[in-house]
């Protein structure tokens, strides 16, 4: 197996002092590989340029390419409406065209009947310390809508155009063929790190080299000076010459003041979190609950990044769920339960009417003991009666994550599970041994579909000033994003949002062991994690993409915020710095026993 | 004549290594996808299939790159590319925008191919391309994210380009020791015809460009010259194709020979006697457009200035975006000649 990343450019891609003379050498070294097969070795110059094609399959994928061209060119429009997944895998999105276009056109609903199946997860015993249930037994009449692919049509951040939201069948079925067919990683047992080029090829970087993606939003000489001195204090503070900490964070404070703009405000909440490290002066307990809930509400007003990661999460969903009669939510970080109204209404519009829809919410103690996830829930369910969607909720409080135990999440027979987690991994990288515990709590979940949205970044070095670094560029194209967005939010979501964004930078940068919860790793990181704990990607496809970039383009009045599509996975980032990412898994089907 | 498709696919395959094949018919098949007939274009999709790379401060094989802002108000990005000294495992904030220290750093301003519509500052194909001229050249290479159509026509791409120009010539970072900024423009396809006209602007307003180096460079005419009638269809082009990237970028109502397209055609500028850059022009003997990249050629002979021609008889477009072949390697060489010689 061919362990070679990208970076390491000893096939000829070097940047620097090609000569001719390497030249005969090396394309003697490709001939051969390309002759003899190349085992299962990937082509390292396509690979570089974000192309995920083996050797041994070039000559497949060629033909593949001109069967398309030849059809293409009889009937340029037949893939006019084709749902695109995952363009680094060359044969994979070359076989799906193919596929799509071999198969006779079939109405939507004889797709949805032959495609029937229902879930089979574990039966577990139900026990857990706080329940509200709603039933509903009104059905509700869907009417077709016929929205699908329609450029024109407005689209409102709150709820998901509901047949919009569902691929043909057909697709779905592809993309299933697809993940198992296709040559790439998705359909190898759980991969080892050391196979992380093939699985993250079009990611720079390996997981101990990391990317460091800077877009400078701020040349002028006093920004420039800012940094200095908040590095020169970092630097300090791992060394620990508190002395000189000190003074020069007070000199930070000093100039930020004068700073205006995005670079005056991150600068104010990396000086006051370093003033604390070198204090020592930490809080302890974590953040009240319901604060911090607040908190992020104004984020989500003022800012599309929870959007979209609802907003893609559920996409998965739905599609996950496309077919269930009986489908459970398990949302690992309920808060104020935003994400739920947009995909309780989706299923509502679902072609054949909605699912009876289970939630269970997960979150941590309230500090006056009040019921907040009962609170929710409750919200929830008149929604859904509203609208005709039966509905049950039930509620869990726990500390930690870890400590689920997953027989007390009342999974029932013949009802498709999906497992949310926007957000809520990374706090399990704290402590030895959780995230493995969670993970395994999933998958005896069963669930048919895992939606993690995780930041875009790694804070979870082990080197305080190179995370420190990370974290200074990570959370300047944040503060940028949220002043030059173009849409004005109201100075109290504003100056909210950034409170709850200084909390995280408080956090990364002020805390250590296991308070220090705010550890992002990037998506490459996570899928090594991912795959080597038994899970594969649903990749999320160009319909996602549309209606997320058209939905941006409402928000934000266009211009900063991008969608980028990454092996199967959808990011947002501001201009060309991606900051989260949302990924979708299911457990690895076994072919062996 | 296009003649059959069958004779066209083992022919344009006999020339390329299989994998530079795959490459630029899994482009061809791509961009056919997002060109409506009508005139439109498929934006999401093609954000979506275009595979992108995010801007590396850490070095990797001796260059690292940021992001800036141009333009804030316009949003215009470009990428900067920097080579790396040696002993820096990380290169700080800080240090980004640190000042250039040889006696003579040259700064290419590079614009990225697509004909007007395709590819971004940030698109991987572009992001290998312009690591590789930083090595060759030992410069600073600055690749401009211009406007591109048919959301935004000509002249956009020339005034992100010409933006680009005037921030670059006033960074005292990029200054040589003479206190001067030495810069280059270069550009493929339609990145290519940018070159010709910010070079224009750059003269016009005593801007002084030491070169202009053009790979595969854009350009056309209302007339349909031989090359284009010999190679239509034949190997990943067709005029068909062309047609549409003009009618997308140039204004409405105009035709091919609107001076962006055709610089030396009827509407075109003389260039008899001004202190035009001197120009390295490349063109790939098996590129339907030839014809009008010779004349071009031809065009700046004919105005007295000095221009190098570069003509690759077997080879296609997109051939310098593998090293795979000896045209790449020989067109480095020449760019690296050609940046080199003013030293």
């Amino acid at each position: 197996m061919n362990k070679r990343n990208h970076q390491d450019t000893s096939g000829g891609a070097g940047y620097g002092g090609i000569r001719k003379s390497d030249f005969q050498s090396k394309a003697k070294i490709w001939e051969e590989g390309q002759d003899a097969g190349g085992g299962g070795g990937v082509d390292e110059l396509l690979a570089v340029l974000g192309y995920k094609v083996k050797c041994s399959e070039m000559t497949d994928v060629a033909d593949k390419l001109e069967q398309l061209e030849m059809v293409m060119g009889a009937a340029p429009n037949l893939l006019r409406d084709t749902v695109h997944y995952n363009p680094s895998d060359l044969s994979g999105w070359l076989q799906s065209m193919l596929s799509e276009l071999n198969n006779s056109p079939n109405t939507f609903h004889d797709r949805m009947l032959q495609s029937h199946h229902i879930d089979d997860p574990l039966h577990v015993p139900a026990e857990s310390s706080s329940v509200t249930t709603n039933s509903q037994q009104q059905q509700f009449e869907t009417t077709q809508s016929s929205r699908i692919y329609n450029d024109d049509s407005e689209y409102d951040l709150r709820a998901i155009p509901g047949s919009a939201a569902y691929p043909q069948t057909q697709d779905r079925e592809r993309n299933q063929k697809r993940l198992k067919t296709s040559g790439g990683s998705n359909s190898a047992p759980p991969l080892l790190p050391s196979s992380s080029p093939i699985v993250g090829v079009a990611a720079a970087g390996t997981v101990s080299e990391p990317t460091r993606s800077i877009v400078l939003v701020d040349s002028h000489e006093t920004g420039v000076q800012l940094v200095h001195t908040l590095m020169a204090c970092a630097e300090a503070v791992q060394q620990d010459n508190l002395k000189l900490a000190d003074a020069l964070v007070k000199h930070v404070e000093l100039l930020a003041a004068s700073q205006a703009g995005a670079m005056g405000k991150v600068a104010t909440y990396f000086a006051e979190a370093l003033a604390r490290r070198i204090y020592k002066i930490y809080p302890q307990d974590c953040l009240d609950a319901s604060y911090s809930d607040i908190l992020q509400m104004h984020f989500y007003e003022t800012c599309p990044y929870l959007k979209f990661a609802h907003f893609t999460a559920n996409q998965a969903i739905l599609e996950a769920f496309a077919t269930a009669s009986k489908v459970h939510v398990i949302d690992f970080g309920l808060k104020q339960g935003m994400q739920w109204p947009a995909l309780i209404q989706a299923l509502a519009l679902r072609p054949g009417g909605p699912p009876a829809f289970r939630l269970t919410g997960i979150g941590p103690p309230q500090a006056d003991n009040t019921d907040a996830l009962q609170q929710v829930g409750w919200k929830l369910a008149q929604l859904a009666e509203a609208i005709g969607v039966e509905f049950q909720f039930r509620g869990f409080v726990a500390t930690s994550l870890a400590d689920i135990d997953p027989s007390m999440v009342d999974i029932r027979p013949d009802e498709a599970v999906a497992v949310n987690s926007v957000f809520e991994l990374h706090p399990m990288l704290a402590r030895p041994g959780a995230i493995d515990k969670v993970l395994s709590s999933i998958k005896s979940m069963k669930p048919k579909i895992l939606t993690i949205v995780e930041q875009e970044a790694n804070h979870n070095g082990p080197v305080f000033v190179e995370r420190f670094t990370e974290a200074l560029h990570y959370y300047s194209s944040l503060f940028d994003s949220l002043e030059g967005s173009g849409l004005v939010p109201s100075t109290q979501d504003l100056l909210m949002s950034e409170v709850y964004l200084g909390e995280q930078i408080c956090n990364v940068v002020a805390s250590d062991g296991a308070d220090r919860v705010e550890r992002h790793e990037t998506l490459s990181q996570w899928r090594v994690r991912m795959g080597t704990a038994g899970f594969e990607l649903v990749h999320l496809g160009s319909n996602a993409f549309k209606q997320a970039s058209m939905l941006l383009a409402l928000f934000a009045g266009g211009d900063g915020y991008r969608v980028e599509e990454n092996n199967g996975c959808l990011m947002l980032g501001w201009h060309t710095r991606p900051l989260i990412a949302t990924s979708a898994w299911q457990l690895i089907v076994s072919d062996s026993p | 004549m296009a003649g059959s498709n069958e004779v066209n696919r083992n022919e344009s395959k006999m020339v390329v290594p299989l994998n530079t094949w795959v490459l630029i018919s899994n482009f061809k098949l791509a961009y056919n996808l997002l060109r409506r007939p009508d005139g439109t274009f498929n934006r999401h999709l093609a954000e979506f299939l275009d595979r992108k790379v995010p801007a590396n401060a850490t070095p990797v094989d001796g260059v690292f790159s940021f992001d800036v802002f141009i333009n804030r108000s316009t949003s215009l990005l470009s990428r900067i590319y920097r080579p790396a000294h040696g002993e820096e495992p990380q290169i700080n904030i800080t240090d980004l925008e640190k000042p250039v220290t040889a006696e003579v750093v040259p700064v290419i301003i590079f614009f990225h191919g697509g004909s007007f519509a395709h590819s971004s500052a940030n698109s991987t194909i572009y992001d290998t391309l312009c690591r590789r001229l930083v090595g060759i050249c030992k410069a600073v290479v600055v690749s401009v994210n211009y406007r591109r159509a048919p959301e935004n026509r000509y002249p956009c791409a020339y005034d992100d380009g010409w933006a680009a120009l005037n921030w670059v010539n006033s960074r005292t970072w990029l200054q040589s020791k003479d206190s001067k900024v030495h810069i280059y423009l270069a550009g493929d396809s339609s990145g290519g015809n940018i070159v010709h006209h910010v070079a224009l602007q750059a003269v016009e307003s005593n801007i002084e460009v030491l070169g202009n180096i053009l790979l595969n460079p854009m350009f056309g005419g209302e007339e349909r010259t031989e090359s284009e009638k010999r190679f239509d269809g034949k190997y990943f082009v067709t005029i068909r194709d062309r047609d549409w990237y003009w009618r997308a970028f140039l204004p409405e109502g105009e035709d091919r020979d609107h001076p962006a397209c055709n610089p030396f055609g009827p509407k075109g500028k003389i260039l008899e006697g001004i202190k035009f850059p001197k120009s390295l022009v490349v063109v790939a003997g098996l590129d339907l457009i030839q014809d009008w990249q010779l004349a071009y050629v031809k065009g700046l002979e004919k105005a007295g200035q000095k221009v190098k021609l570069l003509y690759l008889e077997k080879a296609t477009i997109g051939f310098y975006l593998l090293p795979n072949n000896n045209h790449f390697y020989t067109v480095m060489d020449e760019i690296s000649a050609f940046v080199d010689s003013n030293c």
